[in-house]
C-alpha cells in the first residue's frame, strides 16, 4: 500500500511529544471535570451550562472525524470535482441537524434517543429499546474501528509499514485513552476533549487553507490552475466523473455514497447524543448555528488543502506516498511549514481521531447502561450508582471490543468503515427519528422493523458488495460472491429503511398506543416542558 | 409500571367532579396549537428538499450531464464548480431563514402557550392536591431526576 515513509524523522519525535503532551493535558482536564458524584445526568450531559459557541464546537468536534481531515482532502488532491462534491455533502447534513432534528429531540429527549421514542410509544417502549442499542453499538462499533484502523494508518505514513508489534501498540495506546476518557471522564471528559480538538481543527485548517492562498497570491484562478496541471489529467480534474465516471453503476455508486453521507451523518449515535446538552432550545439553537459555521468553514478549508496538495505536490508524490490520498494533508505540511506545521496537522489528526472514538465509545456505553441494562433488564429499578457503574464497564467493554476487532481487521480501509457505518445510520436510526417525531400513527412494530430491518439491509448489502469479495483490496479477493454491484448500500437500504417502518405500522394490528402518549409527546415536542 | 396512584385508598369512592367532569382544556385543540405545528412542520419540510434535495440534485446533474456542469464562467471556475460553491451560501441562507422564521412564527407562539399550558398545570394541581395529599403523580420512569 505504502512505499516508503512520508516524513522524516525529526517530526516523528516532535509529533510524539505533541500528541503526549495534548494527551495529557486534556485527560487530566478530563478528570478534573469528570462528574464527582454519582450522578448519571451528569455522566450522561456533563455541564449544561456551556455557552453556544463551546457547545457548537463540541458539536463540530463529534462530528468532523479524521476522515474527514485526512480522507476527504485526500479524495480532493487526488480526484478534484468528485472529492469536493463528497466534502459538499459532509456539509450539507448538518442542515439535516439544524432543520428537522435537532430542537424537536432536544424538547423530548433526556439522556437517550431511546428516552425520546420510549416517550413516543411507552406500551412497547422495552422491544424498541433493545433494537435502538443494538443499531447504536452495530454503528458506533464499525465507527470506533475505522477510527482505530485510521491511528494504524496515520502512523504508517511516519513509519512505512509498521511491525505487529508497533501495530498493536498504537491501536492498544490510542483504545485505552478512548476508554479511560469515555468511562472515567464521562460526558464532562468528552466534552473538554471535543472543544479543544475543535478548536485545533478549526484553527489549524484554516490557517493552512490560509497559507495556501497565500502561496498562490490570493488567486483562486491560479490555485485551481496549477492544481488542474499538476493533477496528471488536465482540464478534467475540475470535472465530474475522475473517480466516480464512466459506467452507471459507478454513478450510482457515487449517489448511493452522498445519500449515506448526507441522511447518516445526521443520526450517528454520538452526534444526536451531543444534541441533548445545551441547558435549553434556544442554547441549543445558538450551538447548531454556531456548529453550522465551524463546519462550513472547516470543509471549505478542507477543499482548499486538497486543491493546494495537488497543486504544490503534484498527484504522482501524493499517490506514491499513499495510493488513498490519505498523506496529502501532511505532505502539504511539510511542503509548507516544514516538520513543525506536519508535527501539528498529525498531532491534530490523532487527536480528531481520539475525540470521535471518546464520543462514540461514551454514546454506545450510555445507551448499553440507559436503554439496555436500567430500562429493559431491571425494568426502571435501578439505582443511580448502580446504572453509572454498568455505563463505565460498558464503557470499557466497548473500547476493548473495538481494539480487537481493529487488531484483526487492521488492513481494513477506514473509509470503507466509515461508509458502511453512515449507510447504517441513515437507514436504520433515521427512519425512526423521522417517524417518531412526524408521524401521528408511528408505532412500535413499524419502529422494530424499520430498525432490525434497515440494520440488516445494509450489513446484508455490503456483505455481497465489491467491499467484502471479487474485487482486488477487498477482504476475500480470491472468491466471488458480490451479486450486489454497488459498493455503498445507501441507495437502497435507506428506502427500504423508511418502507418498513411505513410498513409495520400499517400492518400493525395489535393494541394502538393511547392517543394521549402522542399527544403529550406532541405538546412537548413543539411547546416544551421548560425553558 | 403503576399507571395509578400508588395510594389508592386515599381515592374517595365517588368521582370527584371538579377533576373528571370538567374536561381539561387541551393545549393540543388549541387553534393555536395547530398553526404552531403547522408553522413548524412546513417549514422545516420545504427548508430541508431545498438545501439536502438541492444539493442531491447538484450530484446527479453532475453525474449525469456533465457537459452542462462543465461550461466554463470564469477562467477555471466551471457553472459545477460555481453551484459547488453555491451550496454553501444555499446553506448560510437556509440557516439565516431558519432563525428568522422560529424567531417571528414559532417562538412567540410556542411562549404563549407554554404560559397557558402552566397555568393549566398549576390550577389542576392546586385542584388535585386537597384529594391525593401531596404526592405528585407518579410517571413513568421516575427515578429523583425530572428535569428534562
Amino acid at each position: 500500500m505504502v512505499s516508503a515513509a512520508a516524513i522524516d524523522d525529526s517530526s516523528l519525535q516532535l509529533t510524539f511529544v505533541l500528541f503526549l503532551t495534548v494527551v495529557v493535558i486534556t485527560l487530566f482536564m478530563a478528570l478534573l471535570t469528570a462528574p464527582q458524584r454519582d450522578e448519571i445526568s451528569e455522566f450522561y450531559l456533563g455541564n449544561r451550562a456551556m455557552s453556544p459557541l463551546r457547545n457548537g464546537l463540541a458539536m463540530c468536534g463529534d462530528y468532523l472525524s479524521a476522515a474527514t481531515l485526512l480522507g476527504s482532502t485526500g479524495l480532493v488532491a487526488l480526484t478534484g470535482y468528485d472529492g469536493l462534491m463528497y466534502l459538499g455533502g459532509t456539509t450539507v447534513a448538518w442542515m439535516m441537524v439544524l432543520l428537522l432534528i435537532a430542537e424537536p429531540l432536544h424538547r423530548t429527549g433526556k439522556f437517550t434517543l431511546g428516552d425520546t421514542v420510549a416517550l413516543r410509544l411507552p406500551r412497547q417502549q422495552r422491544p424498541v429499546r433493545v433494537a435502538l442499542a443494538v443499531c447504536i453499538l452495530a454503528i458506533a462499533t464499525l465507527y470506533l474501528v475505522a477510527q482505530l484502523v485510521g491511528s494504524v494508518a496515520l502512523l504508517t505514513q511516519f513509519t512505512g509499514v509498521p511491525s505487529g508489534t508497533t501495530r498493536t501498540l498504537c491501536v492498544v495506546v490510542i483504545g485505552v485513552f478512548v476508554i479511560l476518557y469515555a468511562s472515567l471522564g464521562g460526558m464532562p471528559g468528552a466534552t473538554v476533549i471535543q472543544i479543544i480538538k475543535a478548536v485545533m481543527l478549526v484553527v489549524g485548517v484554516l490557517f493552512t487553507a490560509g497559507w495556501v492562498l497565500h502561496h498562490f497570491d490570493w488567486n483562486p484562478d491560479l490555485l485551481l490552475e496549477r492544481a488542474s496541471e499538476r493533477s496528471g489529467s488536465g482540464l478534467s480534474f475540475l470535472q465530474p466523473g475522475l473517480r466516480y465516471g464512466g459506467t452507471v453503476s459507478n454513478k450510482l455508486d457515487f449517489l448511493s455514497l452522498e445519500l449515506a453521507i448526507v441522511l447518516g451523518l445526521a443520526a450517528l449515535p454520538h452526534v444526536l447524543m451531543r444534541l441533548l446538552t445545551p441547558r435549553n432550545s434556544g442554547v441549543l439553537r445558538s450551538s447548531v448555528l454556531w456548529a453550522v459555521g465551524l463546519v462550513g468553514a472547516v470543509c471549505f478549508g478542507a477543499g482548499i488543502m486538497g486543491l493546494g496538495a495537488t497543486a504544490l505536490l503534484g498527484r504522482d508524490t501524493i499517490e506514491s506516498t499513499d495510493r488513498t490520498g490519505n498523506a496529502s494533508v501532511l505532505l502539504l505540511a511539510h511542503e509548507l511549514g516544514g516538520s513543525v506545521l506536519t508535527a501539528l496537522l498529525t498531532c491534530l489528526a490523532y487527536l480528531t481521531l481520539l475525540a470521535v472514538a471518546v464520543g462514540l465509545t461514551l454514546a454506545a456505553a450510555s445507551s448499553l447502561a440507559h436503554d439496555l441494562y436500567s430500562e429493559v433488564i431491571r425494568k426502571g429499578r435501578a439505582s443511580e450508582t448502580e446504572e453509572l457503574t454498568v455505563a463505565r464497564l460498558s464503557g470499557a467493554v466497548i473500547g476493548i471490543l473495538g481494539i480487537l476487532l481493529a487488531l484483526i481487521a487492521w488492513g481494513a480501509n477506514t473509509a470503507t468503515l466509515a461508509f458502511l457505518a453512515f449507510a447504517i445510520a441513515a437507514s436504520a436510526i433515521l427512519p425512526t427519528i423521522i417517524y417518531t417525531l412526524f408521524w401521528r400513527r408511528f408505532s412500535a412494530k413499524g419502529a422494530l422493523l424499520s430498525l432490525y430491518g434497515g440494520l440488516l439491509c445494509s450489513v446484508l448489502l455490503a456483505a455481497f458488495s465489491p467491499v467484502v469479495s471479487s474485487a482486488p483490496g477487498s477482504f476475500y479477493p480470491e472468491v466471488d460472491f458480490a451479486w450486489f454491484p454497488l459498493q455503498n448500500p445507501g441507495i437502497v437500504s435507506i428506502p427500504a429503511g423508511f418502507l418498513l417502518g411505513w410498513l409495520g405500522t400499517v400492518l400493525d394490528k395489535g393494541p394502538a398506543e393511547e392517543p394521549a402518549a402522542h399527544e403529550e409527546f406532541e405538546v412537548r415536542m413543539l411547546v416544551g416542558a421548560d425553558d | 409500571m403503576p399507571e395509578y396512584s400508588p395510594r389508592r385508598e386515599d381515592t374517595p369512592p365517588f368521582p370527584l367532579p371538579h377533576i373528571e367532569q370538567t374536561p381539561p382544556s387541551r393545549i393540543s385543540d388549541h387553534p393555536e396549537f395547530h398553526s404552531l405545528r403547522r408553522a413548524q412542520r412546513r417549514f422545516g419540510i420545504r427548508a430541508t428538499i431545498l438545501s439536502v434535495g438541492g444539493f442531491l440534485l447538484y450530484v446527479l446533474l453532475s453525474s449525469f450531464v456533465p457537459a452542462v456542469m462543465n461550461q466554463p464562467l470564469f477562467g477555471r471556475l466551471t457553472l459545477g464548480l460555481t453551484l459547488g460553491l453555491g451550496q454553501f451560501v444555499v446553506m448560510g441562507v437556509t440557516a439565516w431563514c431558519y432563525v428568522r422564521h422560529m424567531r417571528t412564527r414559532v417562538d412567540p407562539l410556542a411562549r404563549g402557550l407554554r404560559s397557558r399550558l402552566y397555568e393549566t398545570e398549576s390550577r389542576r394541581a392546586r385542584a388535585a392536591a386537597p384529594a391525593q395529599g401531596a404526592g405528585q403523580p407518579l410517571r413513568h420512569g421516575t427515578r429523583g431526576f425530572r428535569t428534562w
